[in-house]
């Protein structure tokens, strides 16, 4: 087994010198950072025994974690393909003043830390925050709730969207659209019909990429969620506190259910995008 | 403008397309300067210049993909400058062709069917038909269900213009409808180009660089430069007379002279030539165009005649051609001489001869007559 | 490419031309004036509500009494040693990725082989794998009840809830931010120019240094500078290896959230402003960097 991963891959023939060496060195630093100690939580799950697996895996509590951990992240990454198809559509499409700045100002999700994030977001939606003082009386409670996770990973996962599709919207090829309206369409109708078709590709990819960064997201959840159990207790922090209790087999089932389900969606993903670039000969 | 319930393309009376003094300029660049045309109902009209001489954006201001600031673009008589493009019904064909790859060939013809408001949609079936029919028309059936990047460039090509027809347009318009395709092909879809056109009879405005194509395929063309119309004419008019100094240099195949006029004639190649019937009192220096087949060898007996130098012979084909360097003359010039004149020993390489002009297109030189 | 209609339509005032554009005129390609600022309407909102607000709270909150309360969590002893952690544990993560992203770029930009988009994906892993399990793997790898932890402990090596654990887990939720910068630009340039240095006569190395290496070096800044920013900001992974020791393996962000649940706000919000500084400077000069070098960072799209 350890063979068949570790063989040297053979490369096609260059003039080029260094492969061996380099994509040696890949290949063992790639392993010992990343492949061995992720193994490691399939080894420990494999290790407890299915029976015993099962059990931690669909306790009540770490059901509800699971499910609210996913569910807001997919909430979110709905809402990021809405309003980041939005924000890139305006970026690429209009000018305006403070343009630039509004590009340059996307990146912040990626550049701030996101404990710094979580700790912004609970003071604005605070009942004494600055929007929390508005929103509270109106009977619309975010921090300590569900829905501060959701506004969360929102923020985390923006600049996943814009910044797929911003390129691909810059690339459009405006006869394109050109060719629709001459047939007929309406404005709506060229956007509807041409314009989107071709971001789909980008939009889904966006997608999954700010869903598998909101599932596993931390820092910036945990100050805003409540972390009450059943209700607004995401997977990670469940993962925290079962290490807390030193109870390794049971952060470790959760971690194993997380793991297998983000790689089948990021596999799904793919199979999806190589079959549209198949299909249409271009992909996002 | 005709009703949507009008079903056949192919028997619609055609359109006349009226251009009064259109103007158009991108920031202190005159794209359009004051351009006045008018289009026949069903002739087939090429726009031939250069790149930026302003023939796609005349183009595109007929179709309604580009605006306008100053004057009129009518329809049979009626202002078209500001309606929509959805009122135009224009049938527009892009250079790059524009399919939309996310569809199958059968969806892309269809697009222009299925946009249309809800009253005036044909039903599905009714498009599948005429799909069909369109699709037979440009000698694709059987390829609804292929994706364009499934398709050859000239296969794309014909979709193209297949999903513009669907429409049942007013006008056609193409812009350098064969710009991207192999010399093969264009040249087969030239013929083809000129097939469909007979069949539909629409008013029908291609976009071109070339001047070969222009003439071959054309029932007039419209020379343009710097925004402005140079010339309007048959292909055979353009070619026999060429109203300007730049019309000859762009048809090229010439040689340039530069002569000195009197009383509307100047001596070019050792004959006495006229200038245009509007220039016959003209004094000064002026142009003369000679193509090679108007350029003669004289024998050396008579007098009159230029000396030049025999550069090189190519001896095959029903005609020789001869390049000479004629004295006074920089570039070489390639002429034809009959095959008894080769075979009769009096031209080979080395040799010098004389040369004179039979005809030639003599203009005032333009520095003399400034343009504005 | 057409102009940009409304680009055009700007251009023209300044030029001085005096017909005005036609009012019925509808360019096909942009939607109707209401509809536009509409949008743009929207976006703004939507990203001030987003992006500007929280950084404006952190700013606000960190100074609700004052200056000196503030400037005095920052010179407080814990903070500083958060500080001089947070900057050792970058000056270590980040140089090693650096080189990491070299040579795995070398060997997968310059080659061709099978399985490359695998090794890649690969390479990518720990974008979707959560933090909190970036850091549980080596608690499960070297905490007491690890696979070689109870070894290493007794020999007196503590990795896990020490500085070293800190080390791996940023190392490993940064792994692959130069790499992926680098791989598709290499690839786009080609090897036809190492080639070419090589068949006059460079070695690898040299051809390395003085060809492939400056073709990369505004991409590798960029990289370098993400990664940097994420190393000095990560949390989650950080947070479940540190062991939270006050003054010995607490970060930055760590002393941000101890202070927080102490409800000393003010004095987390202080520590919080220096994490929204780097951020910001970070994206002033990835800014920089773009408006720059946009052309030599990316095969395409940024990220």
């Amino acid at each position: 087994m350890t063979h068949a991963i570790f063989a040297l891959p053979r490369p096609a023939p260059s003039v080029l010198p260094g492969f061996g060496l380099t994509m040696g060195l890949t290949l063992t630093w790639l392993s010992l950072i990343i492949l061995i100690p992720l193994a490691g939580v399939f080894i420990t799950s494999a290790g407890l025994g299915w029976t015993e697996f099962w059990r931690l895996a669909s306790d009540a509590r770490t059901v509800a974690a699971l499910k609210l951990s996913f569910g807001t992240a997919l909430i979110a990454a709905g809402l990021n393909v809405a309003f980041g198809l939005l924000v890139a559509w305006v970026l690429v499409r209009y000018s305006f003043p403070g343009k630039r700045l509004l590009d340059a100002a996307i990146d912040l999700p990626f550049a701030l830390p996101t404990a710094v994030a979580g700790l912004a977001f609970t003071a604005l939606y605070a009942p004494n925050g600055w929007l929390g003082s508005f929103l509270v009386p109106l009977g619309l409670k975010v921090a300590f709730t569900p829905l501060g996770i959701v506004v969360a990973l929102v923020f985390i996962g923006l600049p996943f969207v814009v910044r797929t599709v911003q390129p691909v919207l810059a690339d459009f090829d405006k006869e394109l659209e050109e060719a629709s309206a001459t047939l007929g369409a309406t404005r709506f109708q060229t956007i509807r019909r041409i314009v989107l078709p071709t971001l789909m590709p980008p939009l889904l990819t966006g997608f999954a990429l700010a869903f598998a960064r909101g599932v596993g997201e931390y820092g910036s959840v945990i100050f805003i969620a409540g972390n009450i159990p059943y209700v607004s207790e995401i997977a990670p922090l469940l993962i925290v506190i079962r290490l807390e209790e030193f109870n390794y087999a049971g952060a470790t089932a959760v971690a194993a259910v997380m793991l297998v389900i983000s790689f089948a969606l990021l596999f799904v993903i793919n199979l999806l995008q190589a079959w549209n670039r198949r299909r249409i000969g271009f992909a996002g | 403008m005709r009703g949507y319930q009008n079903e056949d393309a192919i028997h619609r009376a055609p359109v006349r397309i009226d251009v009064e003094e259109l103007g158009k300029s991108y920031g202190s660049f005159a794209a359009l300067n004051n351009v006045s045309l008018t289009v026949r109902p069903g002739e087939l009209l090429a726009l031939l210049g250069p790149s930026g001489s302003g023939k796609t954006t005349l183009l595109r201001a007929i179709a309604g993909l580009t605006a306008t600031e100053e004057g009129t673009i009518r329809f049979d008589g009626e202002d078209a400058t500001t309606l929509s493009l959805r009122a135009r019904r224009v049938g527009f064909v892009f250079q790059q062709y524009a399919l939309f790859r996310h569809m199958t060939v059968f969806d892309n013809v269809a697009f222009g069917l299925r946009v249309r408001p809800r009253g005036e949609r044909p039903r599905a079936g009714e498009i599948a038909r005429r799909v069909r029919r369109l699709l037979e028309l440009v000698q694709l059936p059987g390829l609804e269900t292929r994706f364009p990047s499934q398709l050859s460039g000239g296969q794309r090509q014909r979709v193209a213009l297949a999903r513009a027809l669907a429409i049942e347009p007013n006008v056609l318009l193409l812009d350098e409808p064969f710009g991207a395709l192999d010399a093969k092909v264009r040249k087969e879809l030239r013929r083809w180009l000129r097939e469909i056109h007979t069949e539909t009879g629409l008013t029908t405005i291609f976009v071109t660089h070339d001047q070969e194509e222009a003439l071959e395929l054309a029932d007039r063309v419209v020379i343009m430069r710097d925004g402005e119309i140079e010339q309007i004419g048959t292909p055979v008019e353009i070619y026999e007379e060429p109203a300007t100094p730049y019309v000859c240099e762009f048809l090229g195949g010439v040689a340039r002279f530069e002569v000195t006029a009197t009383e509307g004639e100047a001596r070019v190649l050792g004959s006495q030539l006229p200038l245009a019937e509007a220039d016959e009192t003209y004094s000064g220096p002026a142009l003369a165009y000679v193509r090679g087949h108007e350029i003669e060898i004289v024998s050396r007996d008579i007098a009159e005649g230029v000396p030049a130098l025999v550069r090189n012979v190519r001896p095959f084909g029903p005609a020789i051609t001869v390049e000479l360097s004629i004295e006074g003359h920089r570039d070489r010039i390639e002429i034809s001489v009959p095959r008894e004149l080769f075979e009769g020993g009096e031209i080979r390489i080395g040799q010098g001869v004389f040369v004179r002009a039979t005809s030639a297109r003599v203009f005032p030189s333009p520095k003399a007559d400034a343009r504005p | 490419m057409t102009p940009d209609p409304l680009a055009i339509e700007i251009a023209r005032i300044p030029a001085g031309n005096p017909p005005p554009p036609r009012a019925r005129f509808r360019t096909p390609l942009s939607e109707v004036l209401w509809v536009r600022f509409g949008l743009i309407a929207i976006a703004v909102a939507f990203l001030a509500l987003m992006l500007a607000l929280p950084l404006a709270a952190v700013f606000a909150e960190a100074f609700r009494r004052g200056v000196e309360p503030f400037l005095a969590a920052l010179v407080e002893p814990d903070a500083l040693s958060a500080v001089r952690l947070t900057l050792f544990v970058a000056a270590i993560s980040v140089p090693a990725n650096l080189l990491f992203g070299l040579v795995a770029s070398w060997a997968i930009a310059k080659f061709q082989f099978r399985g490359k988009s695998f090794l890649i994906t690969l390479i990518d892993l720990p974008f979707s794998v959560s933090p909190v399990i970036s850091g549980l793997v080596y608690i499960l790898l070297f905490g007491s009840y690890g696979f070689i932890g109870p070894w290493l402990i007794a020999n007196g090596y503590q990795i896990v809830f020490a500085v070293p654990g800190i080390v791996l887990a940023t190392i490993f939720v940064t792994f692959p931010f130069v790499a992926r910068q680098l791989i598709p630009l290499m690839e786009q340039q080609g090897t036809a120019e190492e080639e070419a240095a090589l068949s006059l006569g460079a070695g690898g190395l040299r051809t390395f240094w003085s060809v492939t290496l400056p073709n990369v070096k505004w991409a590798l800044l960029y990289g370098v500078l993400l990664c940097n920013a994420r190393a000095m900001g990560e949390f989650g992974a950080v947070s479940v290896v540190s062991g939270h020791i006050r003054g010995k393996t607490n970060t930055m962000p760590l002393h941000v959230e101890i202070l927080y649940n102490e409800y000393n706000f003010v004095a987390a919000f202080a520590v919080a402003t220096l994490l929204a500084l780097l951020a910001l400077v970070t994206l002033v000069l990835k800014s920089a960097l773009e408006w720059r070098y946009g052309g030599e960072l990316a095969a395409s799209g940024r990220h």
